[in-house]
């Protein structure tokens, strides 16, 4: 049997808007993507999942473009898209870092990878950086724990991390390779006695 | 419309699964855990291997055995041998596989590679995979909803029937729907969710609603992290939910069914989508199931149909009435009951929301019959559950055991407990409201009664274990953090009560904790529990659990200032303890320069550190954590 849906129609909290100011390739572009939804068939995120799809965000312009398809207002829809914490409404940096928040990457340690990415990568959690190069997103458990602490990169999982690995894979997104330890001293035995004094020019080291 | 023996007939008839003579048959399981961990390349290494070699074998994709910690899993069967599964098969060992395990005449097994065989005894000094021994992992397991996990293909509808799937549904259209709930209601089945009602009454109540359409909804929105038993189910097996759920809508008269598949679980919904479509061809969901009409099952036929709907990112949409309002278009916001679902649901007609095992555990109550289903469990609650484990454990994975199985069972015993040399402190059991198992709980039979008791909850089955390195408080934080984070914002006793909590817990976790902050804490969970939805009553849980069971490490947190654990940032700074070669590289690591060399020798600036742990991973001897405040 084909479905039946009932309930309120959202027509009573529907009013026509205006069209919008904005890019008109954008706006025709969405409004074709949004094209066979209907407005009471349970497909708003399915609208939402679709733009990003398209966009890898929700743009603000199109919410005026959504309403009207669902006979909604703009504010319910907005309120509907900030609910949500997989919907974007900024556009993804150039290199995204998902974090993995979950209580077996917890437990293993995964705060002192969130701090390493943070300090390396210079943007906080869930931002970008000013320049839009690097972005980390936080990120729900999905059950992949036996790679506890992760951290997934362009749908690739990465783990189990120690913070020394996360911290050349941060470096090597950045593009600066990891200093080479400078070695205490030449030829003897480190570990024993009392270490040579290095100069300032070594301590420098070379990156690689 | 086909009869259910023709399409059983139909599934025989298809090409079965086995080996053939000089064909042998290999499985490659795919699913989101393998996947992590490169089971896609695994399968185009196979099959660019037997290409190459010009070699005759059958490829197929499974679903997942549970054995997340053996991923990615192949399984070699050669004809009128036992089949071997081998673990930990990434693409570089496929060459060696296909070498020793059908390139050659042989017995076929290559032991080195091998993880067990799919037999009562061992072969070539493979354990066997069993309940009653062999592989660790399976022992004491009852797999009944996993029955089919790591066996069949997902995507195939006919190696499901062969396997004697839908004969549940099709002895369900032969019953009143009467018969039909009250074999659910002699079976004992519960919801699997975590709330433990009964699955009987509830589709009684929705049985009783007089206005139509109803509709099934399926709360796959598996939010509770650490748990991953419903995203196997529908990876490894969908076809036993739809099946479940066209029973349920024939049960009860509901005509159309949703189900809510979180975001994070894209393999889900293209699993369960697939499964939809192929159940429509076959005349098992649509406008006439299983020619229904002319059988006389019910006036006009039975009609059913099912939706996929995706998610997109909160936690609260896995209650009930939250996750009706996603579907409804708009904020996942849990709403005030009554009215019930069964009242009032979806689109405000009568619903029914019951989780993804409760309905994968009903096909098999039909077709094998209440008294079967109540064969195995403790004496008050019947049927087997699924847990999945995770955390600090040897062996992370998924597995189904009898309901009453002592928890040790499956975290010592399967699991295999902590890492060497670690010793067990804790288990949290099934999502961030459900509260701590202290290790000396450990044993405690898995059903409801022993947490209720505890002033905790079983949830839904995702085991989260901690040893001595991890610290409560801090567990404590990230729970409080999640309830915080995930609060809808409709109740200030739910969103201004976790903010109060986390600030709380975070100001004790810095060393800064006051006397007064217990009681505080305490005041706050009592009001917190008239929260209107199950998110706010229970948030403060961990709080409280750590209360009853943690009392002198939280103490010692609050008045000594000291983490036993050494967990927590505000009470502990590193420090340069010895000389060693590793000072170097733990210098080079440092993502803050904080390794500094002054005069040959080494220290910390403590200003600069941000207490990464990565310098102690370089230099383990040298750097040591040192409680920030000193004894005393």
């Amino acid at each position: 049997m084909t479905k039946i849906t009932a309930g309120p129609s959202h027509t009573s909290r529907y009013t026509a808007l205006d069209p919008v100011p904005g890019d008109v390739e954008l706006l025709a572009k969405v409004r074709e993507l949004i094209d066979d939804l209907s407005p009471d068939n349970a497909e708003l995120l399915t609208a939402f999942h679709r733009i990003q799809q398209a966009y890898g965000y929700v743009p603000r312009e199109t919410i005026p473009v959504i309403a009207t398809k669902f006979r909604t207002t703009p504010a319910m829809l907005y309120g509907a898209l900030d609910f949500y914490s997989e919907i974007r409404t900024v556009p993804p940096a150039e290199t995204v870092v998902e974090w993995c928040s979950g209580p077996a990457c917890l437990l293993k340690g995964s705060m002192n990878i969130r701090r390493v990415l943070e300090s390396i990568l210079g943007c906080e959690m869930s931002q970008n950086t000013d320049d839009g190069a690097f972005g980390l997103r936080l990120v729900q458990c999905d059950g992949t724990c036996h790679l506890a602490p992760l951290v997934r990169r362009e749908g690739r999982y990465i783990g189990p991390l120690s913070v020394s690995d996360t911290i050349r894979l941060a470096r090597e997104l950045k593009g600066e390779g990891e200093p080479e330890p400078v070695p205490e001293s030449g030829g003897l035995k480190a570990g024993e006695g009392q270490p040579a004094v290095e100069s300032a020019a070594e301590q420098e080291g070379g990156g690689a | 419309m086909p009869t259910y023996e023709e399409l059983r007939a139909q599934a025989e008839q298809a090409r079965q699964p086995t080996p053939g003579p000089q064909r042998p048959l290999i499985k490659v399981g795919v699913t989101t855990c393998s996947r992590a961990v490169g089971a896609q390349e695994t399968l185009d290494a196979v099959r660019k291997e037997l290409a190459d070699r010009g070699l005759e074998a059958d490829v197929m994709v499974t679903g997942c055995w549970g054995l997340c910690y053996a991923e990615p899993i192949v399984e070699v069967a050669h004809l009128g041998r036992p089949a071997v599964l081998y673990g930990r098969l990434t693409a570089d060992k496929v060459p060696q596989l296909i070498e020793g395990a059908v390139a050659t005449d042989r017995v076929g097994v290559v032991p080195e590679l091998a993880l067990a065989v799919l037999a009562d005894e061992p072969l070539e000094g493979v354990p066997p995979l069993s309940a009653s021994g062999g592989l660790e992992f399976f022992a004491g397991q009852e797999r009944r909803l996993m029955a089919n996990c790591g066996v069949t293909d997902p995507d195939s509808i006919d190696q499901y029937i062969s396997r004697g799937g839908y004969e549940g549904l099709a002895k369900a259209l032969g019953m009143t729907d009467e018969q039909v709930i009250n074999e659910v209601l002699e079976s004992g089945l519960w919801g699997r969710g975590g709330a433990a009602f009964s699955t009987g009454r509830k589709w009684e109540f929705l049985r009783g609603a007089n206005v139509t359409p109803k509709y099934m909804i399926c709360n796959a929105d598996e939010g509770d992290p650490g748990s991953f038993v419903n995203r196997n189910l529908m990876e490894s097996d969908p076809h036993l939910i739809v099946e479940g759920m066209a029973i349920g809508g024939y049960a009860t008269g509901a005509s159309y069914g949703y189900i809510y598949i979180r975001d994070e679980y894209p393999l889900p919904v293209e699993r369960m989508e697939a499964a939809i479509r192929q159940a429509r061809e076959r005349g098992l969901l649509g406008g006439d199931v299983l020619g229904s009409a002319q059988t006389g099952a019910r006036p006009g036929g039975f009609a059913f149909d099912l939706e996929v709907v995706r998610g997109a990112g909160s936690y609260v949409c896995g209650e009930e009435t939250g996750l009706i309002a996603s579907i409804e278009d708009a904020r996942g916001m849990p709403k005030i009951r009554p009215p019930f679902p069964a009242q009032a649901g979806v689109f405000d007609m009568p619903s029914n929301v019951n989780n993804v095992e409760s309905y994968a555990n009903v096909p098999l109550i039909l077709r094998e019959g209440a008294a079967w289903y109540a064969s195995v469990g403790s004496e008050n609650h019947k049927g087997t559950k699924m847990f999945s484990l995770s955390g600090q454990v040897q062996r992370v994975g998924i597995l189904e055991v009898p309901l009453g199985t002592p928890m040790s069972d499956v975290v010592m015993g399967a699991g295999g407990g902590p890492p060497e040399g670690r010793a067990l402190k804790a288990v949290q059991p099934g999502g961030p409201l459900s509260g701590i198992v202290p290790a000396s709980d450990v044993g405690i039979a898995l059903e409801p009664e022993p947490f209720k008791e505890r002033g905790m909850f079983m949830g839904s089955g995702g085991l989260v274990v901690l040893d001595d390195s991890n610290c409560v408080v801090d567990l404590a934080i990230y729970f409080e953090w999640f309830a915080e984070d995930e609060s809808c914002g409709r109740c200030t006793t739910c969103f201004a009560g976790t903010r109060r909590l986390l600030e709380i817990l975070k100001r004790i976790s810095s060393g800064r904790g006051r006397s007064s902050d217990p009681e505080i804490m305490r005041l706050l969970a009592d009001t917190m529990s008239y929260a209107n939805c199950v998110h706010g009553q229970a948030a403060p849980t961990v709080v409280m659990t750590m209360f009853s069971f943690f009392e002198e490490e939280l103490n010692e947190h609050l008045y000594n200032k000291r983490c036993p654990a050494k967990v927590c940032r505000g009470m502990v700074r590193y420090e340069v303890v010895h000389h060693s070669d590793k000072l170097p590289a733990a210098e080079a690591i440092c993502p803050t320069q904080a390794v500094v060399r002054e005069n040959g020798s080494y220290r910390i600036d403590q200003g600069k550190c941000i207490k990464c742990d990565a310098c102690r991973e370089q230099a383990p001897y040298a750097i040591a954590v040192v409680d920030e405040f000193g004894p005393g």
